[in-house]
């Protein structure tokens, strides 16, 4: 008992009091962010059964908290709901439990520090940076020192000793609010690879075109097209505690069906290619300029 | 009760918007024959299309009968000078003896759209669908399925008549598959838009080897759906939503 009130205390002061300063002040300073998305995956192998397409469809509710000063710890688990894809992929199971910090030094160059069990069975420690050249133009980079750890079947890891890293540029055109990026490195199944993508931000959508090489895969070239979609409502109330649907859904297409070719973890519950890597608040460049999808009800 | 759904109809039918396609391949154009008409910028659509099997290349039989299909598809307007869409059609192959459509033919669609439509010229534009796949662009001597694969120039002009609005549609497009020959060279059609609905659009076409009729209609702001008869008797048609992003 005396541990728990030690631990309990000890929380209390290393979050500053957060539920007392929280019922003062308009906006939440810790809030904590529930919210249930899904994740849409199909399939086309038609020899193999009498189904149009095989699908594997997942609820993912997760959770962000806010932990101030760019901390943040977020959760995800994976629910099937619909599965063709067969036993492997049928377990309820945790699927990102991370803590990150991002650091801003001053408006230019911006690193998010992750930790933790990342997207696609990946955990380990992660760095994501980005370099603000211009208003049009930005250099951006990752590292990542990760093991493999699934928990579909049963526990499942190795040690962390892969290391994968990408480096890469963007172009933003503001007047059309239309981004290029190009990015080559080491992925996560070690393959080596490039991607090239355009994308058009629209005001709750985005659509892009790419293609890629990968070095290692059995069809070298590869493309497609990606939908991000942001998930009404637009407006939220800002509460501690917030339920609501996820940020958004997202949808890749490629042609030659390659679920391992330059794919990439991903270490943020709601990641995706329209609000990038950091928060959109501090970092306004690119569709960060562009009105928030979000607003905040008064 | 009965007046209530008259008027929803009604309403439904006035609360529109104008939009045409050449549905089944999820692009702007008329039925089978491509135009010059585009989306506008930043549309989007997703539909399902029901394909007599007049309307696909005779290659698509089964133990050596043709058989009715569908597709779906998806298509975006980035911009208002370029439609790029995705189209999968349904498909029965003798060779893996499933009597039943799962496999499928996947193609893009692109349309450029470099001379815009002024009140004496006709807007232009170029386009292609299913004009490649990756087995001929890794390998030139390979011979790809391209069932739908040809590339055309269209031009199309609309004129006003007393709010009605009648639209003329040239076109001169090549398929690459000898199978598909039919309908190769010039082609085009008439469209008339009424002024009391002008969200419906009847349509007039000749193919190279058809002449087809149809009807499509934008209602309730999103979804829009078409309705034709090739030669005048076989049926096709379809429904998407369509949606603009911005």
């Amino acid at each position: 008992m005396r541990l728990f009130k030690s631990l309990i205390l000890f929380l209390a002061v290393s979050l500053g009091f957060s539920g007392v300063l929280q019922a003062q002040t308009a906006e939440p300073k810790r809030p904590l962010d529930i919210f249930m998305g899904v994740d849409f995956n199909y399939r086309d192998i038609f020899l193999t059964n009498n189904r149009v397409y095989d699908l594997l469809i997942y609820l993912t509710p997760g959770a962000k908290w806010n932990l101030g000063n760019g901390w943040m710890a977020a959760g995800q688990v994976l629910i099937p709901v619909v599965n063709n894809y067969g036993d492997y992929y049928k377990k309820i199971r945790p699927n990102m439990a991370v803590i990150s910090k991002e650091l801003y030094t001053g408006q230019k160059l911006f690193t998010k520090v992750s930790g933790g069990l990342f997207g696609r069975e990946r955990y380990g420690l992660d760095v994501k940076s980005m370099f603000l050249v211009n208003d049009w133009f930005a250099f951006e980079a990752q590292v990542g020192l990760t093991g493999f750890c699934s928990m579909a079947v049963d526990w499942d890891a190795s040690y962390p000793k892969r290391v994968t890293y990408l480096v890469g540029g963007d172009i933003y055109l503001k007047q059309w609010n239309t981004q290029f990026r190009g990015r080559v490195g080491r992925f996560q199944f070690a393959d080596y690879g490039a991607i090239g993508e355009c994308m058009r931000h629209f005001k709750h959508c985005s659509v892009g075109l790419y293609a890629q090489y990968s070095k290692d895969a059995i069809q070298e070239w590869n493309g497609g097209f990606k939908v991000v979609m942001m998930i009404p409502p637009y407006t939220r109330k800002h509460k501690k505690v917030n339920f609501r649907p996820a940020s958004n859904f997202r949808f890749t297409y490629n042609m030659e069906a390659d679920m391992y070719s330059n794919k990439m973890y991903t270490t943020d519950p709601e990641e995706n290619e329209r609000e990038g890597w950091f928060d959109r608040d501090k970092m306004k460049w690119g569709s960060n300029t562009m009105a928030p999808d979000f607003k905040t009800k008064e | 009760m009965m007046k209530k759904l008259i008027l929803f109809f009604v309403l439904a039918f006035l609360m529109t918007l104008r939009v045409g396609a050449q549905q089944y391949t999820s692009m702007s154009g008329l039925i089978h024959v491509p135009s010059a008409e585009m989306d506008a910028e930043g549309d989007a659509r997703i539909g399902v299309h029901y394909l007599n099997q007049h309307m696909v290349p005779d290659v698509f039989s089964y133990e050596g009968e043709k058989y009715n299909t569908f597709d779906h598809y998806v298509s975006i307007t980035p911009f208002w000078w370029i439609e790029i869409g995705y189209t999968c059609t349904l498909l029965k192959i003798d060779k893996y003896k499933i009597n039943k459509l799962t496999n499928k033919d996947r193609y893009f669609s692109f349309k450029l759209n470099p001379l815009r439509e002024g009140k004496w010229w006709p807007a232009v534009a170029v386009g292609c669908n299913d004009i490649a796949d990756s087995r001929s662009v890794k390998d030139e001597t390979a011979d790809g399925e391209l069932y739908f694969a040809n590339y055309y120039l269209a031009a199309t002009k609309h004129v006003d008549l007393s709010g009605n609005e009648i639209g003329v549609h040239l076109s001169y497009r090549h398929y690459t598959k000898a199978y598909n020959d039919k309908w190769n060279g010039v082609v085009g059609g008439v469209t008339f838009r009424p002024e009391f609905a002008k969200n419906c659009r009847v349509i007039a076409e000749y193919t190279g080897s058809d002449i087809n009729v149809g009807i499509d209609c934008l209602l309730l702001k999103h979804l829009l759906m078409q309705a034709s008869l090739q030669s005048g008797k076989y049926f096709s048609g379809g429904i998407c939503y369509t949606v603009n992003l911005f």
